[in-house]
């Protein structure tokens, strides 16, 4: 009788023990879905969503507070990813986030003056540029996020569309209009 | 091994041709060396060793700068603008001079 209780209480307070420690061990620090969500967002950190940032927009999506179509930089497949992250429904661009032609931006070399203002300004250092030389943008590396458009003092930066062609045409989803049948 | 180099970018932009390069170059390489490396000197002959200004990202450095990991140059090339003449062109059509811009 006495040799079972000792048994029971031995057991129960070894896995306290283990359960204390792990506690302590592998506690997880700050909410793991964020960092899922902000690894899936494009890291333009252009605040198109309303969000100051990438990683606000995904505490605020991983808090349920924001729709998952408000990042036009991530794109339709973007979208597709947080739906499946989330486990939520896809929805296509709202009127809040526009779906824009996938474009880069574009400098006007004959009105470039070399301020470095968009330099500055790129969260992706897709601009070669330093001061009083020409700056050219890396469309490689351009998201399209727009932040360089504000700061040039002579207004030379533009969007380019980029063309469709072979490497980036994309297959429709197919749209089915719903009918009522009587 | 990994350690004996390091991992640099040279990158030179045209208009419509941006080259990015991914290099490993020798630890106390200078950005000198890592044009010469790129072979970028080749391709395009416009861009001179002792004439052409070049950088890490986004500012000016000396040719006989010494590379750290990670470093990106970037070979420059000159305005065709001079910001003078933009600025009273500018000033002539009227137009207010966003002053660091951002707020209109």
């Amino acid at each position: 009788m006495i040799a079972a209780l000792l048994v029971m209480i031995g057991i129960a307070v070894f896995l306290g023990a283990v359960l204390g420690f792990s506690a302590i061990k592998f506690k997880v620090q700050g909410n793991p879905l964020v960092e899922k969500i902000d690894a899936v967002l494009p890291q333009t950190q252009c605040g198109q969503c309303g969000f100051p940032g990438c990683k606000p927009y995904a505490e605020a999506l991983a808090k349920g507070e924001a729709d998952i179509n408000k990042c036009p930089p991530g794109g339709e497949e973007g979208i597709h990813k947080l739906a499946d992250l989330l486990g939520k429904e896809f929805i296509p661009f709202g009127e809040g986030a526009p779906p824009k032609a996938k474009s880069v931006a574009f400098i006007d070399e004959s009105t470039c003056i070399g301020c470095t203002l968009c330099i500055q300004a790129c969260p992706v250092d897709a601009i070669v540029g330093a001061a009083k030389q020409m700056h050219t943008i890396i469309a490689s590396e351009c998201t399209g996020c727009e932040l360089c458009l504000a700061p040039c003092p002579v207004d030379c930066i533009s969007m380019l569309p980029i063309a469709e062609d072979i490497t980036n045409w994309k297959w429709r989803y197919p749209v089915f209009p719903i009918q009522a049948t009587i | 091994m990994s350690n004996s180099k390091i991992k640099i970018e040279v990158v030179y932009a045209l208009p419509h041709e941006q080259t990015l390069l991914k290099l490993d170059v020798p630890p106390a390489s200078t950005i000198a060396d890592a044009v010469k490396f790129s072979g970028l000197l080749e391709k395009y002959p416009e861009i001179d060793l002792a004439k052409s200004k070049f950088g890490l990202f986004g500012k000016l450095s000396k040719a006989d700068t010494v590379l750290r990991e990670k470093d990106r140059i970037e070979i420059y090339r000159p305005l065709i603008a001079d910001p003078k003449e933009v600025r009273r062109k500018r000033a002539e059509e009227g137009k207010v001079m966003k002053k660091g811009g951002g707020d209109i």
